[in-house]
Protein backbone atom coordinates (compact mmCIF):
# COMPACT_ATOMS: atom_id res chain seq x y z
CA UNK A 1 0.00 0.00 0.00
CA UNK A 2 1.49 3.25 -1.03
CA UNK A 3 2.26 5.48 2.31
CA UNK A 4 1.81 8.26 0.84
CA UNK A 5 -2.25 7.62 -0.20
CA UNK A 6 -2.82 6.92 3.60
CA UNK A 7 -1.15 10.23 3.96
CA UNK A 8 -3.74 11.97 2.33
CA UNK A 9 -6.75 9.80 3.82
CA UNK A 10 -5.58 10.88 7.40
CA UNK A 11 -6.00 14.63 6.09
CA UNK A 12 -9.41 14.47 4.19
CA UNK A 13 -10.35 12.45 7.16
CA UNK A 14 -9.12 15.43 9.30
CA UNK A 15 -10.88 17.63 7.72
CA UNK A 16 -14.38 15.40 7.90
CA UNK A 17 -14.00 15.33 11.66
CA UNK A 18 -13.27 19.06 12.01
CA UNK A 19 -16.33 19.78 10.17
CA UNK A 20 -18.05 17.74 12.62
CA UNK A 21 -16.86 19.54 15.31
CA UNK A 22 -17.59 22.68 14.23
CA UNK A 23 -21.32 21.66 13.77
CA UNK A 24 -20.67 22.25 9.69
CA UNK A 25 -24.22 21.29 8.27
CA UNK A 26 -22.86 20.08 4.98
CA UNK A 27 -19.54 18.37 3.95
CA UNK A 28 -17.23 20.02 1.97
CA UNK A 29 -16.08 17.78 -1.42
CA UNK A 30 -12.59 17.87 -1.45
CA UNK A 31 -10.09 16.79 -4.00
CA UNK A 32 -5.37 16.32 -3.48
CA UNK A 33 -3.52 18.09 -5.64
CA UNK A 34 -0.09 17.40 -7.04
CA UNK A 35 2.67 14.58 -6.36
CA UNK A 36 2.90 14.92 -2.63
CA UNK A 37 -1.40 15.24 -3.03
CA UNK A 38 -2.18 17.70 -0.81
CA UNK A 39 -5.40 18.78 0.31
CA UNK A 40 -7.85 20.61 -1.81
CA UNK A 41 -10.95 22.66 -1.62
CA UNK A 42 -12.44 24.19 -4.77
CA UNK A 43 -13.89 27.56 -3.58
CA UNK A 44 -17.17 28.68 -5.70
CA UNK A 45 -16.28 32.44 -4.85
CA UNK A 46 -12.50 32.53 -5.61
CA UNK A 47 -9.24 30.51 -6.04
CA UNK A 48 -8.87 27.20 -4.69
CA UNK A 49 -8.04 26.43 -0.95
CA UNK A 50 -5.18 24.42 -0.60
CA UNK A 51 -3.27 22.26 2.33
CA UNK A 52 -4.44 21.50 5.45
CA UNK A 53 -3.66 24.38 7.52
CA UNK A 54 -5.22 26.83 4.80
CA UNK A 55 -8.56 25.04 4.47
CA UNK A 56 -8.96 23.86 8.30
CA UNK A 57 -8.36 27.67 8.96
CA UNK A 58 -10.99 28.59 6.56
CA UNK A 59 -13.91 26.08 8.06
CA UNK A 60 -13.04 28.00 11.26
CA UNK A 61 -13.93 31.07 9.33
CA UNK A 62 -17.03 29.83 8.13
CA UNK A 63 -17.62 28.52 11.16
CA UNK A 64 -17.51 31.83 12.93
CA UNK A 65 -15.42 30.64 15.40
CA UNK A 66 -12.34 32.14 14.97
CA UNK A 67 -11.55 32.61 18.72
CA UNK A 68 -10.05 29.00 17.83
CA UNK A 69 -7.45 30.76 15.80
CA UNK A 70 -6.50 32.59 19.37
CA UNK A 71 -7.98 35.81 21.10
CA UNK A 72 -4.91 37.71 21.07
CA UNK A 73 -2.03 38.33 18.65
CA UNK A 74 0.06 36.65 21.00
CA UNK A 75 -2.10 33.74 21.31
CA UNK A 76 -2.34 33.80 17.55
CA UNK A 77 1.30 33.64 16.73
CA UNK A 78 1.05 30.48 19.31
CA UNK A 79 -1.71 28.55 17.72
CA UNK A 80 0.31 29.25 14.20
CA UNK A 81 3.45 28.15 15.54
CA UNK A 82 2.39 24.67 16.90
CA UNK A 83 -0.40 24.14 13.58
CA UNK A 84 3.12 24.78 11.32
CA UNK A 85 5.11 22.30 13.78
CA UNK A 86 2.55 19.71 13.01
CA UNK A 87 2.95 20.02 9.50
CA UNK A 88 7.05 20.24 9.52
CA UNK A 89 8.23 18.16 12.25
CA UNK A 90 5.62 16.05 13.47
CA UNK A 91 4.34 14.66 9.77
CA UNK A 92 5.99 11.92 8.45
CA UNK A 93 8.70 12.23 11.55
CA UNK A 94 11.26 9.09 12.53
CA UNK A 95 10.62 7.11 15.55
CA UNK A 96 13.74 9.44 17.31
CA UNK A 97 12.19 12.48 16.16
CA UNK A 98 9.08 11.61 17.45
CA UNK A 99 10.93 11.05 20.75
CA UNK A 100 12.59 14.23 20.70
CA UNK A 101 8.82 15.69 20.00
CA UNK A 102 7.69 13.99 22.86
CA UNK A 103 10.59 15.09 25.34
CA UNK A 104 10.00 18.82 24.01
CA UNK A 105 6.36 19.05 23.93
CA UNK A 106 6.25 17.44 27.74
CA UNK A 107 8.58 20.39 29.00
CA UNK A 108 5.94 22.74 27.20
CA UNK A 109 3.00 21.22 28.17
CA UNK A 110 4.30 21.56 32.16
CA UNK A 111 2.40 24.27 33.30
CA UNK A 112 -0.52 24.22 30.69
CA UNK A 113 -3.49 23.02 30.12
CA UNK A 114 -3.98 24.01 26.49
CA UNK A 115 -1.13 24.45 23.90
CA UNK A 116 -1.95 28.44 23.93
CA UNK A 117 -2.30 27.99 27.74
CA UNK A 118 -5.73 28.55 29.23
CA UNK A 119 -7.44 28.10 25.82
CA UNK A 120 -8.45 25.36 23.24
CA UNK A 121 -7.39 25.67 19.67
CA UNK A 122 -7.38 24.61 16.61
CA UNK A 123 -3.48 23.97 17.66
CA UNK A 124 -4.72 21.04 19.98
CA UNK A 125 -7.26 19.91 17.87
CA UNK A 126 -4.26 19.75 14.46
CA UNK A 127 -1.50 18.46 16.87
CA UNK A 128 -3.81 16.10 18.68
CA UNK A 129 -4.58 14.18 15.11
CA UNK A 130 -1.24 14.76 14.42
CA UNK A 131 0.42 12.86 17.55
CA UNK A 132 -2.42 10.14 17.64
CA UNK A 133 -0.25 7.29 15.94
CA UNK A 134 2.79 7.97 18.23
CA UNK A 135 0.20 8.05 21.67
CA UNK A 136 -1.25 5.13 20.98
CA UNK A 137 2.19 3.29 20.88
CA UNK A 138 3.13 4.13 23.90
CA UNK A 139 3.77 1.61 26.77
CA UNK A 140 2.40 2.48 30.24
CA UNK A 141 5.97 3.48 30.86
CA UNK A 142 6.71 5.52 28.85
CA UNK A 143 2.79 7.46 28.99
CA UNK A 144 4.23 8.51 32.52
CA UNK A 145 7.67 9.35 31.10
CA UNK A 146 5.70 12.18 29.12
CA UNK A 147 3.09 12.74 32.14
CA UNK A 148 2.12 16.21 30.68
CA UNK A 149 1.67 15.34 27.02
CA UNK A 150 -0.23 12.12 27.93
CA UNK A 151 -2.36 14.66 30.44
CA UNK A 152 -3.02 16.62 27.57
CA UNK A 153 -3.80 14.27 25.03
CA UNK A 154 -6.45 12.35 27.00
CA UNK A 155 -8.06 15.81 27.60
CA UNK A 156 -8.34 16.59 24.17
CA UNK A 157 -9.57 13.06 23.18
CA UNK A 158 -12.46 13.72 25.59
CA UNK A 159 -12.84 17.62 24.39
CA UNK A 160 -16.73 17.45 23.65
CA UNK A 161 -17.01 17.05 20.13
CA UNK A 162 -13.41 16.72 19.03
CA UNK A 163 -12.72 12.65 19.04
CA UNK A 164 -14.61 11.44 15.65
CA UNK A 165 -12.09 8.98 12.96
CA UNK A 166 -9.78 8.43 15.51
CA UNK A 167 -9.88 5.40 18.41
CA UNK A 168 -9.54 6.51 21.85
CA UNK A 169 -6.69 5.62 24.02
CA UNK A 170 -6.33 4.06 26.83
CA UNK A 171 -5.00 6.36 29.58
CA UNK A 172 -4.33 5.06 33.44
CA UNK A 173 -6.07 7.52 36.14
CA UNK A 174 -3.79 6.15 38.71
CA UNK A 175 -0.25 6.44 38.24
CA UNK A 176 1.96 3.00 38.34
CA UNK A 177 5.44 4.41 38.91
CA UNK A 178 5.33 7.33 41.31
CA UNK A 179 6.82 10.78 40.22
CA UNK A 180 10.40 9.86 42.67
CA UNK A 181 10.83 7.09 39.65
CA UNK A 182 11.61 10.00 37.02
CA UNK B 1 -11.68 10.62 49.42
CA UNK B 2 -10.18 14.19 50.07
CA UNK B 3 -6.41 15.83 49.97
CA UNK B 4 -5.99 15.89 53.50
CA UNK B 5 -5.38 19.38 54.94
CA UNK B 6 -5.28 21.73 51.63
CA UNK B 7 -4.12 24.58 54.06
CA UNK B 8 -1.39 22.63 55.13
CA UNK B 9 1.97 21.71 52.85
CA UNK B 10 0.85 18.00 52.72
CA UNK B 11 -2.42 18.78 51.50
CA UNK B 12 -1.10 20.60 48.74
CA UNK B 13 1.27 18.04 47.80
CA UNK B 14 -1.28 15.11 47.90
CA UNK B 15 -3.01 17.81 45.67
CA UNK B 16 -0.08 18.32 43.26
CA UNK B 17 0.23 14.45 42.86
CA UNK B 18 -3.74 14.10 41.74
CA UNK B 19 -3.43 16.63 39.10
CA UNK B 20 -0.25 15.16 36.88
CA UNK B 21 -1.93 13.33 35.30
CA UNK B 22 -5.50 15.04 35.11
CA UNK B 23 -6.11 18.74 33.70
CA UNK B 24 -9.54 19.05 36.42
CA UNK B 25 -10.54 17.61 39.65
CA UNK B 26 -13.52 15.37 37.86
CA UNK B 27 -13.53 14.65 34.32
CA UNK B 28 -12.46 16.49 31.42
CA UNK B 29 -13.98 19.90 31.70
CA UNK B 30 -14.10 22.65 34.27
CA UNK B 31 -16.91 22.16 37.33
CA UNK B 32 -17.80 23.17 40.68
CA UNK B 33 -15.35 20.36 41.82
CA UNK B 34 -12.51 22.48 40.90
CA UNK B 35 -14.39 25.68 42.26
CA UNK B 36 -14.59 23.74 45.63
CA UNK B 37 -10.99 22.77 45.84
CA UNK B 38 -10.00 26.14 44.42
CA UNK B 39 -11.85 28.07 47.21
CA UNK B 40 -10.48 25.58 49.86
CA UNK B 41 -6.71 27.07 49.24
CA UNK B 42 -4.98 29.49 51.39
CA UNK B 43 -3.44 30.94 47.76
CA UNK B 44 -1.62 30.55 44.80
CA UNK B 45 0.39 27.10 45.05
CA UNK B 46 4.27 27.12 44.87
CA UNK B 47 6.28 26.96 42.11
CA UNK B 48 7.80 23.55 42.90
CA UNK B 49 3.89 22.49 42.60
CA UNK B 50 3.91 22.71 39.34
CA UNK B 51 0.90 20.60 38.58
CA UNK B 52 -1.11 22.53 41.48
CA UNK B 53 0.07 25.74 40.29
CA UNK B 54 -1.09 24.98 36.04
CA UNK B 55 -4.60 24.16 37.35
CA UNK B 56 -4.61 26.93 39.92
CA UNK B 57 -4.09 29.28 36.79
CA UNK B 58 -6.44 27.44 34.82
CA UNK B 59 -9.06 27.53 37.05
CA UNK B 60 -8.40 31.27 37.64
CA UNK B 61 -8.98 32.16 34.26
CA UNK B 62 -13.04 30.88 34.66
CA UNK B 63 -13.03 33.63 37.22
CA UNK B 64 -15.79 35.07 35.50
CA UNK B 65 -17.82 31.84 34.61
CA UNK B 66 -17.19 30.27 38.43
CA UNK B 67 -20.86 30.50 39.25
CA UNK B 68 -22.22 28.73 35.86
CA UNK B 69 -19.80 26.10 35.73
CA UNK B 70 -21.35 22.85 35.95
CA UNK B 71 -22.09 20.32 38.39
CA UNK B 72 -22.71 20.79 42.25
CA UNK B 73 -20.93 21.52 45.15
CA UNK B 74 -19.57 19.08 46.91
CA UNK B 75 -17.76 18.66 50.20
CA UNK B 76 -14.08 18.35 49.43
CA UNK B 77 -13.99 14.52 51.10
CA UNK B 78 -15.79 14.04 47.70
CA UNK B 79 -13.15 14.95 45.75
CA UNK B 80 -9.30 13.59 45.10
CA UNK B 81 -7.39 9.87 45.50
CA UNK B 82 -8.80 7.32 47.55
CA UNK B 83 -7.20 6.10 50.38
CA UNK B 84 -6.67 9.95 51.71
CA UNK B 85 -9.18 11.70 54.14
CA UNK B 86 -10.31 15.26 53.94
CA UNK B 87 -9.36 17.05 56.82
CA UNK B 88 -9.49 21.24 55.66
CA UNK B 89 -11.31 22.92 58.07
CA UNK B 90 -10.09 21.49 61.51
CA UNK B 91 -8.48 24.77 62.31
CA UNK B 92 -11.12 27.16 61.08
CA UNK B 93 -13.35 25.76 64.38
CA UNK B 94 -10.70 26.06 66.90
CA UNK B 95 -10.26 30.20 65.42
CA UNK B 96 -13.83 30.30 66.43
CA UNK B 97 -13.73 29.03 70.05
CA UNK B 98 -10.32 31.39 70.55
CA UNK B 99 -12.85 34.25 70.11
CA UNK B 100 -15.41 33.45 72.18
CA UNK B 101 -12.89 33.48 74.55
CA UNK B 102 -12.39 37.44 73.92
CA UNK B 103 -16.17 38.15 74.44
CA UNK B 104 -16.20 39.00 78.49
CA UNK B 105 -19.45 40.92 79.09
CA UNK B 106 -21.73 39.17 81.96
CA UNK B 107 -19.39 36.77 84.16
CA UNK B 108 -22.72 34.11 84.91
CA UNK B 109 -23.25 33.67 81.03
CA UNK B 110 -19.17 33.18 80.40
CA UNK B 111 -19.45 30.16 83.03
CA UNK B 112 -22.21 28.75 81.24
CA UNK B 113 -20.40 29.36 77.70
CA UNK B 114 -17.11 27.22 79.14
CA UNK B 115 -19.28 24.35 79.97
CA UNK B 116 -20.78 24.20 77.07
CA UNK B 117 -17.73 24.85 74.98
CA UNK B 118 -16.16 21.99 77.11
CA UNK B 119 -18.66 19.83 76.00
CA UNK B 120 -18.36 21.07 72.38
CA UNK B 121 -14.51 20.35 72.74
CA UNK B 122 -15.22 16.93 74.07
CA UNK B 123 -17.53 16.11 71.39
CA UNK B 124 -15.41 17.44 68.88
CA UNK B 125 -12.31 15.37 69.93
CA UNK B 126 -14.09 11.99 70.25
CA UNK B 127 -15.64 12.42 66.65
CA UNK B 128 -12.19 13.23 65.51
CA UNK B 129 -10.78 10.06 67.41
CA UNK B 130 -13.36 7.96 66.04
CA UNK B 131 -12.93 9.64 62.15
CA UNK B 132 -8.85 8.38 62.70
CA UNK B 133 -9.69 5.50 63.78
CA UNK B 134 -12.02 4.47 60.48
CA UNK B 135 -9.12 3.41 58.61
CA UNK B 136 -7.81 1.00 60.75
CA UNK B 137 -11.21 -0.78 60.53
CA UNK B 138 -11.54 -1.12 57.17
CA UNK B 139 -10.92 -4.87 56.02
CA UNK B 140 -7.94 -5.07 53.03
CA UNK B 141 -6.67 -7.84 51.78
CA UNK B 142 -3.35 -8.18 49.32
CA UNK B 143 -3.86 -10.45 46.33
CA UNK B 144 -1.32 -11.72 44.07
CA UNK B 145 -2.89 -12.48 40.75
CA UNK B 146 -1.65 -14.94 37.97
CA UNK B 147 -2.87 -14.14 34.36
CA UNK B 148 -2.28 -16.21 31.72
CA UNK B 149 -1.85 -15.60 27.88
CA UNK B 150 -3.07 -17.86 24.75
CA UNK B 151 0.64 -18.23 23.88
CA UNK B 152 4.31 -17.08 23.74
CA UNK B 153 2.47 -14.93 20.88
CA UNK B 154 0.51 -12.57 23.12
CA UNK B 155 1.69 -8.55 23.72
CA UNK B 156 2.49 -8.92 27.39
CA UNK B 157 2.64 -5.21 27.68
CA UNK B 158 -0.83 -4.96 26.01
CA UNK B 159 -2.14 -7.81 28.48
CA UNK B 160 -0.42 -5.38 31.87
CA UNK B 161 -2.17 -2.48 29.94
CA UNK B 162 -5.76 -4.27 29.73
CA UNK B 163 -5.55 -5.70 33.95
CA UNK B 164 -4.67 -2.17 35.31
CA UNK B 165 -7.29 -0.34 33.32
CA UNK B 166 -9.78 -2.21 35.53
CA UNK B 167 -10.50 0.39 37.94
CA UNK B 168 -12.81 -0.23 40.93
CA UNK B 169 -13.90 1.54 43.96
CA UNK B 170 -11.71 -0.01 46.54
CA UNK B 171 -8.85 -1.57 44.15
CA UNK B 172 -4.98 -0.29 44.41
CA UNK B 173 -3.19 -2.00 41.72
CA UNK B 174 0.35 -2.75 43.00
CA UNK B 175 3.78 -3.95 41.26
CA UNK B 176 3.69 -6.86 38.62
CA UNK B 177 6.52 -8.54 36.73
CA UNK B 178 6.18 -11.40 34.13
CA UNK B 179 7.51 -14.73 35.05
CA UNK B 180 8.13 -17.66 32.32
CA UNK B 181 6.38 -20.92 32.35
CA UNK B 182 7.70 -22.95 29.89
CA UNK B 183 7.19 -23.34 25.92
CA UNK B 184 8.05 -19.06 25.78
CA UNK B 185 5.36 -18.58 27.16
CA UNK B 186 5.19 -15.74 29.94
CA UNK B 187 2.49 -15.21 33.20
CA UNK B 188 1.97 -11.73 34.23
CA UNK B 189 1.71 -11.73 38.30
CA UNK B 190 0.63 -8.75 39.70
CA UNK B 191 -0.49 -7.62 42.82
CA UNK B 192 -3.10 -6.06 44.25
CA UNK B 193 -4.99 -4.56 47.47
CA UNK B 194 -8.92 -4.67 47.98
CA UNK B 195 -11.15 -3.79 50.41
CA UNK B 196 -12.95 -6.97 50.86
CA UNK B 197 -16.16 -5.68 51.27
CA UNK B 198 -16.11 -3.83 47.85
CA UNK B 199 -14.27 -6.32 45.67
CA UNK B 200 -13.96 -10.06 45.27
CA UNK B 201 -11.70 -11.94 43.63
CA UNK B 202 -14.40 -13.70 41.66
CA UNK B 203 -15.15 -10.08 40.48
CA UNK B 204 -11.77 -9.84 39.49
CA UNK B 205 -11.46 -12.92 37.67
CA UNK B 206 -14.52 -11.99 35.61
CA UNK B 207 -12.94 -8.42 34.88
CA UNK B 208 -9.98 -10.50 33.87
CA UNK B 209 -11.24 -12.91 32.13
CA UNK B 210 -13.24 -10.37 29.58
CA UNK B 211 -9.99 -9.59 27.42
CA UNK B 212 -10.50 -12.71 25.93
CA UNK B 213 -7.88 -11.80 23.21
CA UNK B 214 -5.34 -10.93 25.49
CA UNK B 215 -6.05 -13.53 28.75
CA UNK B 216 -6.57 -16.92 28.68
CA UNK B 217 -6.99 -17.39 32.46
CA UNK B 218 -6.64 -16.30 36.13
CA UNK B 219 -5.48 -17.63 39.33
CA UNK B 220 -4.98 -16.09 42.96
CA UNK B 221 -1.55 -17.12 43.36
CA UNK B 222 -1.83 -15.46 47.14
CA UNK B 223 -4.07 -14.22 49.16
CA UNK B 224 -3.02 -12.52 52.17
CA UNK B 225 -5.56 -10.09 54.79
CA UNK B 226 -3.51 -7.36 55.88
Amino acid sequence: MCPVSGVIKMALRELSSLEKFLGLKKPNKYSTQGGKKVPLLQNNNGPALIGLVTIASHLIREAKRPELLGDSAEQRAVVQQWIEHRITRLDNCSKEEGNVILKDLNQYLKDKVYLAGNVFTLADILMYYGIHHIVVELAVQEKERYLNVTRWFDHIQHYPGVRHHLPPVVVLRNRVYPSGHH
Amino acid sequence: MGFGDLKTPAGLKVLNEFLADKSYIEGYVPSQADVAVFDALSGVPSADLCHALRWYNHIKSYHKEKGSLPGVKKPLSQYGPAGVEDTTGAAPAAADEDDDDDIDLFGSDEEEDEETKKIKEERLAAYNAKKAKKPALIAKSSILLDVKPWDDETDMAKLEECVRSIQLDGLVWGQSKLLPVGYGIKKLQIACVVEDDKVGTDQLEELITAFEDYVQSMDVAAFNKI
